[in-house]
């Protein structure tokens, strides 16, 4: 048997998460109940970060979450698969509701948790814990430079982030060439089409983003659609970026995952801006949440910093976004100005 | 026309008479843990698909069947599979019905086993009761039970392994974990019982943790039965005389999972074993010492087959990685490696229609698949549903593995899956569970058309439809 380069890059990958069986066995000394008890703890705990970080070096200790975020769904939650299986197993524990609760409170611990802190603290999920988003975010910086003078250049076409957008595009079809004689696909390996359908929106977006991005951002809501549709179903959809919670090797998952990531190369977060399904709930839920970012306007030297600092387009000379937002409080930290302060409606101004 | 009646009567008990024979290897009917039922009767085998509903006592989160154990029982092609709801079922393959059932008071994780004892075919198998039990495999009347551990309050986990039946004697492997402050053991014991009465004859602790099922063999006229412990100690006892003796022991590089699988066609016999780390060893069954060992993947579950290609042994053993690995039994040699759609969790069947060899898998993708033997070729996948819970720990329990009706034709698969049905699948003849497995054309074409689809539909409506202000 003759092993490709691309065979010993695979089996070195699935060998790092094999450790991963080491941490499931002392987990499994809790029979079962780690993954309740801990995922409704640990998320909480995360999510109450936010609120509990003050102003000094809260990008760091952002990130500090970020990275404890990755480390608990991979450890964790590995069972949820990612955004998809967040939806699909919130519709499963719902039916069970009456049945077996406890199979309900296991399906629904993770994104109840996760709705429950973004009805309360607003969207901190998406800004300080989502793997996927901190996937993005940390690979974005490598070209943040180029990224940043394309938005201030207000999105004219870009060679670099043409020859980018190629790119990604090429390693998609080699690598699914390889995929495709090596093994078997089967309809349920969604991934596939959400990284295809990622790749054609980088061509598009290159060319017309001034034009277009706002309209496109709704296509969340249409993936969200297709997913809860397959949930009801009972389609099995593989998920992108899933790869990095199951513990083990799934090669039309780890594609994806890497799709995402270098798509992030050339537009940040752009998983997050035009695809995640999950940031559709999370945004309704965050809607009426007790803690906003407001902004005062007489303050403001319209020095954009707010604007380039955001990763996601949110903010516009200090107009944000909400539908948008992740709550990362960038442009709090760098407004030189303090023109941003965050409201806390939790309790009520006796007043 | 009477006559015809009553002597082809006659022919089908001959023919099934040989179905049976006195010994059954573990869960996987033979020694070489092919799992296959020959079936030469005229009945028809179709496809079938079978639910029970009523009193399911299910503790969530276990793996639903067991692997069932096939029989030609009365004429008819049996299939006994016990479940996690600790019932067992008798299900007639050919009259699609359930012949009867037994529920136990433990769940029943291991496949029972068939043999005739004194002209009668008696079904045995284990459950967590403690109990072994023996029924008429025809009719499913008790002839026997046995505790095997004393009730006790503190009682926790027990497993108890497939039986193997050898000389009207029942080799069973039994854990019980005594949870008593004072105590805490853990005691992991061989037994060996009475087919005819139940009774005792050996009771021999082998380890402290859970053992596999055992798997006996007879080498220069004398019995043997090896058993291997969760944490990979091999032992091998000979078994000849009224006290065991152990033979040689050998610790597998990591914990096992699956049984050991035995062929003695090989020079010298060897027993095959894979570990939870994805070594795949190959022993003299003489000695325990190491023939050939080989990494297959990160991860093995189950055990082996061990089949005949071209005159020569071939060693089936799926992986997490997603493949089937097939070596030579001989040499370990790599023959294929074929990855399908999904980890690897069940042990293999083997059989050969027409002259072609055929493997079958069940995978963690929800299908199992026919694989060509020779060439590790995918020959059909088939969609066995979703999990009815999917918190299974992986590499914690063996999950059923699918076992061959050999008849032509009419050949089938049965498989217990974890969406809480028994399949009966044909192979040669059109199935409604056939999977989607997409040709690389039709990948390539399905990729065009969410290309087509995405431009040409999705896009231009999301732009067209106006921007609604959002922004405060």
């Amino acid at each position: 048997m003759n092993t490709t380069w691309l065979d010993r890059i695979e089996n070195f990958i699935s060998n790092m998460f094999s450790n991963i069986k080491l941490v499931e066995k002392g987990l499994l000394g809790l029979e079962g109940s780690y993954v309740e008890l801990m995922t409704v703890l640990a998320l909480g705990l995360l999510a109450v970060i936010p609120i509990l970080t003050g102003q000094k070096n809260r990008q760091f200790w952002r990130h500090v979450n970020q990275i404890f975020g990755i480390g608990i769904f991979i450890f964790v939650v590995f069972t949820c698969l990612g955004v998809f299986g967040m939806i699909r197993n919130f519709y499963r524990g719902l039916s069970e509701i009456g049945r077996e609760n406890i199979i309900a409170l296991y399906y629904c611990s993770v994104p109840v948790t996760i709705l429950v802190t973004s009805m309360l603290f607003g969207p901190a999920f998406c800004g300080w814990i989502c793997p996927t988003g901190a996937l993005q975010e940390f690979i974005s910086v490598l070209t943040r430079k180029h990224t940043l003078a394309h938005k201030n250049s207000g999105y004219r076409f870009s060679k670099k982030l043409f020859v980018t957008a190629v790119f990604v595009a090429a390693v998609f079809i080699l690598w699914m060439y390889r995929l495709s004689v090596t093994r078997l696909f089967f309809i349920e390996d969604a991934s596939i089409y959400w990284s295809e359908v990622l790749i054609i929106l980088l061509f598009v977006l290159v060319f017309r983003m001034r034009q277009w991005d706002f309209k496109l951002r709704r296509l969340r809501v249409l993936s969200f659609a297709i997913i809860t549709a397959g949930a009801v179903m009972s389609m099995r959809i593989t998920s992108p970026v899933h790869f990095g919670f199951a513990k083990v090797y799934d090669p039309a998952s780890f594609l994806s995952t890497v799709i995402v990531a270098l798509s992030a190369l050339v537009i940040p977060m752009v998983w997050c801006k035009y695809l995640c399904p999950w940031r559709c709930a999370i945004a309704w839920a965050a809607k009426h949440s007790v803690r906003k970012i407001k902004f005062d306007q007489s303050k403001c030297v319209r020095c954009a910093k707010c604007n380039d600092a955001c990763l996601l387009d949110a903010v516009d000379y200090g107009k944000i976004n909400r539908n948008e937002c992740h709550l990362c409080f960038k442009c709090v930290d760098i407004c030189p100005a303090n023109c941003f302060y965050i409201e806390d409606n939790w309790m009520p101004d006796e007043n | 026309m009477k006559t015809k009646f009553f002597s082809a009567i006659l022919l089908n008990l001959i023919l099934c008479s040989c179905s049976i024979a006195g010994d059954w290897y573990t869960g996987r009917g033979c020694a070489e843990g092919k799992a296959v039922l020959e079936y030469n009767g005229d009945k028809k085998l179709d496809e079938w698909h079978y639910i029970y509903k009523n009193n399911r006592r299910y503790k969530p989160g276990l793996a639903v069947w067991a692997s069932p154990a096939l029989a030609v029982v009365g004429g008819h092609p049996m299939a006994f599979i016990g479940g996690y709801d600790q019932t067992l079922h008798a299900l007639d393959l050919a009259e699609k019905n359930v012949v009867w059932r037994k529920i136990t008071n433990g769940e029943i994780s291991s496949a029972p086993a068939v043999a005739k004892i004194e002209g009668t075919d008696i079904v045995f198998w284990g459950s967590a009761d403690r109990t072994v039990y023996a029924h008429s495999a025809f009719s499913g009347r008790k002839l026997w039970t046995k505790e095997l551990i004393e009730p006790s309050s503190t009682l926790g986990q027990i497993f108890i392994s497939s039986p193997y039946i050898h000389n009207a004697k029942l080799y069973i492997s039994c854990f019980a974990y005594d949870k008593s402050l004072s105590r805490n053991e853990q005691k992991g014991y061989l037994f060996c019982l009475d087919t005819k009465t139940g009774r005792i004859l050996l009771r021999l602790q082998v380890s402290t943790g859970i053992l596999t099922d055992p798997i006996g063999f007879s080498l220069d006229g004398k019995s043997y039965v090896a058993v291997c412990a969760r944490r990979g100690l091999l032992q091998c006892f000979d078994v000849t005389s009224e006290t065991p003796r152990k033979v040689w022991q050998y610790q597998m590089p990591h914990e096992t999972l699956g049984s050991p699988v035995v062929t003695t066609q090989t020079d010298p016999p060897m027993i095959y074993l894979g570990s939870k780390y994805g070594n795949f060893v190959a022993i003299n069954a003489y000695t325990g010492q190491q023939v050939w060992q080989e990494m297959a993947g990160n991860w093995i579950d189950n055990s082996a087959a061990i089949g005949e290609i071209g005159g020569k042994k071939v060693a089936f053993v799926g992986s997490h990685d997603y493949c089937v690995y097939a070596y030579d039994a001989q040499t370990g040699g790599l023959i294929w490696k074929k990855p399908i759609g999904g980890e690897v969790f069940s042990a293999p069947t083997f059989f050969k229609i027409g002259g072609v060899s055929y493997l079958c898998v069940a995978s963690l993708d929800n299908h199992l698949y026919v694989l060509d033997a020779q060439t590790g070729t995918i020959f059909n996948s088939y969609f066995t549903g979703n999990p009815i819970w999917d918190k299974l720990p992986k590499g914690e329990y063996l999950w059923g593995s699918p076992a061959t009706v050999l008849s032509g034709a009419d050949t089938c698969i049965v498989y217990g899956s974890f969406n809480d049905m028994v399949y009966s699948i044909p192979v040669m003849k059109a199935c409604s569970l056939t999977a989607m497995a997409r040709s690389v054309k039709s990948l390539w074409v399905s990729l065009g058309a969410v290309l087509f689809i995405f431009c040409a539909v999705v896009m231009p409506i999301f732009l067209k439809i106006p921007l609604k202000q959002t922004a405060n």
